[in-house]
Parts: C-alpha cells; sequence; structure tokens
C-alpha cells in the first residue's frame, strides 16, 4: 500500500458535472481529491482486505442470528424494546441487504483491523462506484496511471444484480433527506442502478411519506409503499412520530429493520465477545464492563450511535489526544483497542471495503489530517498496481 | 477488476438525457392532511375521492437532534 502523488485531470470538476457528481467540493474545500491516489497489489486486495471483509461480514451475520431472539444481547445494545418484533421479523422473513461498507484501518503490512460498520445508510457509494472509475479509465488513457492499473471495483453491476433479486417485481421508493446534496446524490444514482436492473422507481424526501387512513404508508400520489430503500437511520426512525406504525405496514424496508443491530457500535464489542482474537477484530468492551481495564489507558469512546465520528473521543495515555463534539451519547459508550490509523505524508487513510449482497466488491479510501475520520475528509481513489 | 466493465449511467448527469426520470412525486391533495384520488364513475366521468393522509411523520428527528440531516461517515465515526 502506497500513496503516490499524481496529476489530476485538469477537467475532472466537468467531468463530475457530466456525471452528476455535484458534491465533490463541499463548503469550498475538496472531497473529491485526485492529486494523490493510494496503490494496493493484487494480492494486497484479495487476501488482505476482500477475504477479510467477506470473513467479517459472516461473523456479523452470526452475531445477529445469535441476538436476534436473546434479549440479553438487545439490551446491551440499547436497542427499544417496542421495536424488537420489528427488528427480529425482519430476520426471520430473511429480508435482504443492498449494502453495507466496512471502515478499515490498513497500513499494507499488518491484518486489516474493523473499526466499525456502516451496515444502515453508508455514503460515498456513487464516487467508490463511478467517479472514482472514470478516474482509472481516463487516468490510463492520460498516462497518469500504468496501462496495466486495475480496481477493486465491481459496485456497479453487482448493486444493479442485487435490485432484481431484492425487488421480486416491486415497485421501489427511494427515500432520504433530499436536502442534503451528498444524500440526493446517493440516491439519485441507487435509483439509477435499481432502473437499469429494470425496477420501477419514485424517489421522495422522507419527510413526504404519508400515513393513509386505514393503515399504510403512500407516497404523495397515495401509491402504497410496498418496498422501500431508506437513506435515514433506523435509529432515527424509531425516534420518528411515525414510528409506531412501522410495525403494522407492510412496507419492507432495505436494509432492513435488522441491520440496527450492526449499525450500532455496541456490535462492536459483541464481535470481540463472540470471537476473541480474531486478527481483523479490535478488542472492545460495553463501558462499565470490567473488561474495559484490559484496554489499559489508551482507547477509543465511541458513543454506540454516532455519526461522522461525533462524539468520538481518542485516549492515549489517559489524555485525550483528539475529540469530535456532538450531540451523541445518551445510550451509552463502548471502548475500542486503540487502532492508530496509518500515516501517509501526513495524512491518515480509512479504507472502506463494500458489501453488496453480502460480496466483498468495492474499495473507498477516505483520508484526513485529524486521526477521527469526520465529515470534512477527502475521497481519494485507489488503483491496483 | 473487470477491464472490460462498462459503468452506464442512464438518468444522472448527461445520461439524463433521454432518460425518462419519474423524478420527485409532487404533492396532488386536496386540502391539508387529504389526498386526492380520481377514478371514473360509471358514466366515465372523474370522480375526485379525498382520503385523509397525515404527512411528516419521518424526517423529523435530525431535526430536533442536531439540527440537520446529514450524516452517514467514514471511519471512526459512521453508522
Amino acid at each position: 500500500m502506497k500513496r503516490i502523488a499524481c496529476h489530476e485531470r485538469n477537467d475532472w470538476r466537468a467531468t463530475a458535472a457530466a456525471t452528476g457528481f455535484d458534491f465533490h467540493t463541499i463548503d469550498g474545500e475538496r472531497y473529491w481529491d485526485e492529486r494523490a491516489f493510494y496503490a494496493f497489489t493484487l494480492d494486497e486486495i484479495e487476501r488482505r482486505i476482500e477475504a477479510p471483509t467477506s470473513e467479517i461480514d459472516a461473523m456479523c451475520i452470526e452475531l445477529v442470528g445469535r441476538a436476534i431472539d436473546d434479549e440479553k444481547y438487545l439490551r446491551r445494545l440499547r436497542l427499544p424494546e417496542i421495536f424488537w418484533p420489528l427488528i427480529r421479523d425482519s430476520w426471520h422473513r430473511d429480508e435482504g441487504s443492498l449494502y453495507g461498507r466496512l471502515d478499515l484501518s490498513f497500513d499494507g503490512r499488518g491484518p486489516a483491523k474493523l473499526l466499525e460498520y456502516n451496515a444502515d445508510t453508508p455514503t460515498s457509494i456513487f464516487e467508490a462506484a463511478v467517479f472514482q472509475w472514470t478516474w482509472l479509465e481516463q487516468g490510463i488513457e492520460r498516462h497518469i496511471l500504468r496501462a496495466d492499473a486495475d480496481q477493486f471495483n465491481s459496485l456497479h453491476e453487482r448493486l444493479i444484480e442485487a435490485w432484481k433479486k431484492l425487488a421480486n417485481g416491486s415497485h421501489l421508493h427511494l427515500t432520504g433527506t433530499m436536502e442534503n446534496a451528498e444524500d440526493a446524490g446517493t440516491l439519485a444514482y441507487l435509483e439509477d442502478t435499481a432502473r437499469q436492473a429494470g425496477l420501477e422507481t419514485t424517489l421522495l424526501d422522507i419527510e413526504a411519506i404519508g400515513w393513509r387512513d386505514g393503515g399504510g404508508f403512500v407516497d404523495l400520489d397515495n401509491r402504497e409503499i410496498e418496498l422501500a430503500f431508506k437513506l435515514y437511520p433506523w435509529e432515527w426512525m424509531f425516534h420518528d412520530a411515525f414510528a409506531e406504525k412501522l410495525a403494522t405496514a407492510p412496507t419492507r424496508w432495505i436494509e432492513p429493520p435488522w441491520k440496527a443491530v450492526l449499525s450500532n457500535k455496541g456490535m462492536l464489542a459483541l464481535l470481540w465477545e463472540m470471537f476473541p482474537d480474531h486478527p481483523n477484530l479490535l478488542p472492545a468492551f460495553f463501558e462499565g464492563d470490567p473488561n474495559t481495564e484490559r484496554l489499559g489507558n489508551s482507547f477509543v469512546r465511541k458513543p454506540l450511535y454516532s455519526r461522522e465520528g461525533a462524539n468520538i473521543a481518542l485516549i492515549r495515555e489517559g489524555v485525550t489526544v483528539a475529540e469530535q463534539q456532538g450531540p451523541y451519547g445518551a445510550e451509552g459508550f463502548i471502548r475500542q483497542a486503540l487502532a492508530p490509523l496509518p500515516n501517509f505524508s501526513g495524512q491518515y487513510p480509512v479504507l472502506g471495503s463494500w458489501l453488496i449482497d453480502h460480496t466483498p466488491c468495492g474499495l473507498s479510501i477516505r483520508e484526513d489530517e485529524n486521526p477521527i475520520t469526520g465529515n470534512t475528509s477527502r475521497f481519494l481513489p485507489h488503483a491496483i498496481l | 477488476m473487470k477491464r472490460s466493465r462498462r459503468v452506464v449511467l442512464t438518468m444522472m448527469g448527461s445520461g439524463a438525457i433521454g432518460a425518462i426520470s419519474m423524478g420527485f412525486v409532487e404533492r396532488r391533495d386536496c386540502g391539508s392532511g387529504f389526498l386526492r384520488e380520481v377514478s371514473r364513475g360509471l358514466d366515465g366521468r372523474p370522480v375526485v375521492t379525498c382520503h385523509g393522509v397525515a404527512y411528516g411523520g419521518f424526517g423529523r428527528w435530525p431535526h430536533q437532534f442536531h439540527g440537520h440531516g446529514h450524516g452517514h461517515g467514514h471511519a471512526h465515526g459512521g453508522g
């Protein structure tokens, strides 16, 4: 694994506009950054990223299977009891998952370590699947990259195949917070792939979902929402006014409710409990567990629910060396062994290893000057050399 | 992974030219909290029915919580 500085395409902004990638610059700062890329060997990709991703996903499935009918686990995750039947039923009905992204610490030498699992509402799929691939193709054409350069990326075609399997002829509604450009872009891209899979689709803001007298979620055309992809976290849905309707509504959701078990950072502690000393896991414990003493005075403290690094603190030798403010933490925290991100030219990269329908099939990289990657971190492309 | 792969967009960006996008569905209600449904009566004339529908039951939590709806991050952070 190397970080290689390179020339950026002089027309990449025009290319971005042509593909509908309109959040490449956020608040005047680069989000997409191709002034450098990360290079991997094929062996690194296949043995050190792809294989562990598959193995971690299998462990996650085993974890859900164990936790779903055991209230001790559900209580430890602080999942609201009123939603346990919804979560359980979705698992027992075998409701399918479209995608997820594992965030890994990897330096090219030791094993990749799971930092966390974005199991419910991962974004950056468009830039990973499409714009990164365009960069590779144009980079080869323009001799920025070697002619034999490749990329760990079959996201686009696997999304199309996954939609065919998941929809089974149903009309698909896609919903989220449309005022957010990144979320709107993600939804537009996923709708594009769903259309290519032959689905009929409707895109609507999450606030435009209606509840019809007599029962059932509907769109603004009074069409029943039979199958919905939501880019809106389950823990937020559980707090919204329509939460109480979820149990009786016939809508099937993607990601399914059982993903609430995995999008909770308590799953990191449960995974370590089930698979202690696994090379791709970091020791992690619920705060208050006497085992946290094993971590010593260096660890990462994470709320059970957190986004964009909020309320996460890095404690080294008892001193808080980095901390992101935020509104999370009411449900409790976990402590995870400190796995410092590798430093490449003063940048800390985190690997996002994508799963589509449980198949590892793509990589995205975000880097930051800060060892806690937040929503100002930049997306850098990668290549296999 | 596959040098022969083609990534084609049919609705986004310039790929949207010629593609039929339903886009956002527009509200066609018949009064606050009611939805309009048009069907044909026995005489072939349109019949408009308004159904009670409540809106806004999802999407409020992030506004109450931290003022915006963003965030599915990457890293020591996401969800």
